[in-house]
């Protein structure tokens, strides 16, 4: 029971935040989930930063408030767009289900869930808010103590409705994410490419994330929050303009990885160069810099600086063969490639490359940027096989959405 | 077939083949197939997961521990402590009410009065003279300082 209330904690996200009312209403759904971990986590942090203790009382006077204000600005308006029916969700239900199989027989759980990303989640919890206290003991120094703090604030969240953290409930998650980048993503792209189009690729969608999410053992880690919120982002800039979701799901995505401030850099620069709208490029870079660069401060005021302080870090060039040829290795997925193949499959058979530029850009500035990170380690090849299934999710992804986009 | 009918058949069937080799994999992770599984990483890989004995283990002993103590857990190798990082971390987690602390501090070279207070020994005995065994469970001992 207790796990399901946990699970159930998750959902309340929703009524904080935002979607446009122009996509159809499972994208709505998915979109305020996704927008509302970011502004309910932001509230969070907040909280901490002031000295506010993360009580029930003490969250829900905020967020009751927020929700009312989501409600009033953000209403549910009719749209023209369906959600698609039994077509689009037959097959994108029995994905989810064969995730969830994966999750509930224990085939996929994150190691990272046990190693640091509980452990963070279990002494905020107990704490009332970041435990600074327990980020710069200096015997957890393996815990990445200054890893963005939004997936260990869900967790939170979810502790604190169910007065215990849930180790099956953390990776039960996992298709909640898998959901809300889907649905979000076919919600903008049937904007563009039609109803029919977008059924079609967010099964792809579904399929390929599915995959990679058992694949890479993801389940509980913060990979598939991440995933949510980059497919959320470029889905919202590739099939219309919707600036203000993709700022906060790109604001979400530096919040939850290291990685998610890389690849917020690579969608602003994109989006700069493709759309030559540099105040749009600004608004999206806003919220992302606001919350990280906060972050940074209050994690080298509290001692916590590790990631983001190897800047002078050298960069171990002679290692670059090395580095791509086990990348490329990995990137084979246990499954001849099969992932790229069939990212990649309907995108050669689509005529409209110019729509597909933007994800296109994202997808090769992903690799690029992954490439970056592992040349900095001396000996990268065990980080490479640790890491390169999950990491290797955003080109993925991108790929997908690009194919969508060049679409007949 | 037009152009848009060959995209959504490979689109599909591109799909349908990933959900078959998703099954495909999930089988090598050996049966059962459809049991509640006893911890989190029961199918996680070809061999036991570092982590699974610590996961019921660490669970048994914990009421027999009181708050606040300090301890540390591994897996023994020869009778002595390491750096099991896999299980040390792991039991942060798991004991949120205690101050869990690396294997180091229960090493043979240490001085009686800097040994860790309690030990959590999983999957093999652990073999130090100033620690005797407080109870015992088939996934390994709980140990006390003398």
């Amino acid at each position: 029971m207790t796990h399901a209330v946990w699970i159930a904690a998750s959902l309340l996200f929703a009524l904080f935040g935002i979607a446009p009312a122009s996509v159809d209403r499972a994208a709505r759904l998915a979109i305020r989930f996704a927008t509302g971990i970011v502004i309910g986590g932001t509230v969070m942090y907040l909280e901490s930063l002031l000295g506010i203790p993360w009580t029930r009382i003490g969250l829900a006077v905020p967020m009751v408030l927020i929700a009312i204000w989501s409600a009033a600005a953000w209403p549910p308006l009719s749209s023209t767009q369906k959600s698609g029916g039994v077509a689009a969700a037959l097959p994108i239900g029995t994905i989810t289900l064969l995730l969830i199989y994966g999750i509930a027989t224990a085939r996929m759980t994150c190691g990272d869930l046990l190693y640091f990303w509980a452990p963070k989640a279990q002494h905020f919890f107990f704490a009332q808010k970041i435990d600074t206290e327990f980020l710069k003991f200096p015997h957890y120094y393996l815990m990445h103590p200054d890893y963005p703090p939004l997936l260990p604030m869900v967790y939170t969240w979810c502790s604190i409705a169910a007065h215990r953290f849930s180790y099956w409930g953390a990776a039960f998650l996992t298709p909640l994410y898998l959901l809300a980048a889907v649905l979000a993503f076919r919600g903008f792209a049937a904007q563009k490419i039609g109803e029919r189009r977008a059924t079609v690729s967010a099964t792809l969608l579904a399929a390929v994330l599915a995959f990679g999410f058992a694949e890479g053992h993801t389940a509980g880690g913060a990979d598939p929050q991440l995933v949510m919120f980059e497919v959320i982002a470029l889905a919202a800039l590739t099939f219309g303009d919707a600036h203000v979701i993709a700022a906060i799901a790109l604001a979400g995505a530096a919040f939850t990885k290291v990685e998610g401030a890389a690849f917020a850099a690579v969608v602003v620069v994109a989006y700069t160069l493709v759309r030559r709208d540099w105040r749009r490029a600004l608004v999206l870079t806003a919220p992302a810099a606001i919350l990280l660069g906060s972050w940074i401060l209050f994690a080298r005021h509290h001692g916590l600086l590790d990631s983001y302080g190897r800047g002078g870090t050298p960069l171990h060039t002679d290692k670059l063969g090395l580095v791509l040829s086990v990348a490329a290795f990995e990137a084979r997925y246990h499954a001849m490639y099969l992932p790229w193949i069939v990212s990649l499959a309907p995108l050669a058979l689509a005529r409209h490359w110019g729509r597909a530029v933007l994800p296109l850009l994202v997808a090769g500035g992903a690799i690029v940027y992954t490439i970056f990170f592992y040349l900095h380690e001396p000996d990268a090849v065990w980080w490479i096989r640790a890491s390169a299934e999950r990491v290797l999710l955003t080109p993925l992804a991108a790929l997908v959405v690009a194919s969508a986009a060049a679409s007949d | 077939m037009s152009r848009e009918a060959l995209q959504r058949v490979v689109a599909f069937g591109g799909s349908l083949l990933l959900c078959a080799v998703m099954v495909y994999r999930y089988s090598l992770l050996r049966p059962p197939y459809f049991a509640v599984p006893a911890t989190l990483v029961d199918h996680a890989g070809v061999v036991e997961h570092e982590t699974r004995g610590a996961l019921i283990l660490v669970r048994q002993v914990e009421p027999l521990i009181p708050r606040g103590a300090q301890v540390t857990a591994f897996r023994p190798k020869n009778g002595q402590a390491w750096n099991d990082n896999g299980v040390y971390l792991t039991a942060v987690g798991l004991l949120p009410h205690h101050s869990v602390l690396p294997p180091w501090t229960a090493s043979a070279d240490r001085r009686d009065d800097q040994l860790i207070e309690y030990v959590i020994a999983v999957g093999h005995p652990f073999d130090h003279p100033s620690y005797a065994p407080m109870a015992g469970f088939p996934r390994g001992w709980l140990y006390k300082r003398r």
